[in-house]
């Protein structure tokens, strides 16, 4: 139980994962493309990515182009806890195999 | 459940979150089999018709093969965008997807090229009767646009490719040798390729798991 309690609170949710899993895989991401990828609501996504900025692992990049586009991105602490979290993962697993 | 198995679901969930986005498959199984049946049939057509003169009377016009093969390349990308449609569809994922366009971001500047050159043969290049080098830039980079797919694509996209780019290289090398086997190279290129090539790739992909299905309710 106490590897859990290490796991970041920020991160350790069915939707933040899937947002930080998702950013993880590319440099950026547009807000369009998280939605139709993650199936979640505007307001869901917000939320989320409001959550996940506040606690200093996402970066929002507002351009214009041929119309306003908003795109998210890991900062490097946002990886670091990423890694972090997975590494008390695979803790948590190796612990429960002994 | 335990915090093992909870831990063990939360890395199962970022895998095939992970596999999702970074596969993408541009040719479906039920694709490769529509072009691979259209083209061996087509090539049929055209071999049986130059070798008896059944249909026109006479054998296929330069002009006339490459508007047959275009017809063909109409057709089979037609039904790949219904099958891609009905697979998105089907697991609730939008058509025109991240993947799709990163696919078609390294697949579209491969057919600048062939685009190009098919321009040229219907302007000028038939005059010269030039189907077999038609052929072998066509087949070259449509094996190089798959090959370009290849970070984000399955292994067996990856190697339907390089079937198709070594076969391209291997047309002027062993010209004699395939002028041998066949009286009809350009023709008997495109039925093995476009035909027999995808008719392999369909039936080995045809029956494998969809992760992103796995995924799609992993996430849900």
């Amino acid at each position: 139980m106490l590897e859990f309690d290490k796991l970041d609170k920020a991160i350790h949710e069915k939707g933040r994962l899937a947002i930080m899993t998702l950013l993880a895989t590319r440099v950026s991401w547009s807000f369009h493309d998280l939605k139709s990828e993650l199936g979640m609501s505007d307001g869901n996504l917000i939320t989320h990515l409001r959550t996940l900025h506040k606690a200093g692992f996402v970066a929002t990049t507002k351009e214009v182009r041929d119309r306003p586009q908003t795109t998210y991105s890991l900062t490097k602490k946002g990886r670091g806890a990423f890694t972090e979290y997975l590494a008390v993962l695979e803790r948590i697993i190796r612990a429960g195999k002994r | 459940m335990s915090d093992r198995a909870s831990a063990e679901e939360n890395l199962r969930v970022i895998r095939q979150l992970m596999e999702r986005v970074t596969v993408y498959r541009a040719v479906a199984a039920p694709s490769a089999l529509v072009a691979g049946i259209l083209s061996l049939l087509a090539a049929g057509i055209v071999y049986y018709n130059n070798e008896m003169h059944p249909y026109l009377g006479r054998t296929v016009r330069p002009r006339e093969f490459a508007v047959l093969w275009l017809i063909v390349l109409v057709i089979a990308g037609l039904a790949n965008a219904y099958f891609l449609r009905r697979e998105a569809e089907r697991e609730g994922r939008p058509f025109v997807s991240s993947g799709m366009k990163l696919a078609l971001g390294a697949i579209a500047p491969n057919l600048l090229i062939p685009a190009a050159f098919t321009v040229w043969f219907f302007q000028t290049g038939y005059l010269g009767a030039q189907e077999l080098q038609l052929v072998t830039v066509w087949v070259a980079f449509y094996g190089l646009g798959l090959l370009a797919s290849s970070l984000f694509a399955p292994r067996s996209l990856a190697l339907l490719g390089w079937a198709f780019l070594l076969t391209a290289l291997a047309t002027p090398v062993l010209g004699d040798l395939i002028d041998r086997l066949t009286d009809d190279v350009p023709d008997t290129i495109m039925g093995l390729t476009f035909g027999l090539y995808h008719l392999i790739y369909a039936v080995a992909i045809w029956s494998r798991p969809d992760s992103t299905r796995a995924a799609q309710a992993a996430t849900e």
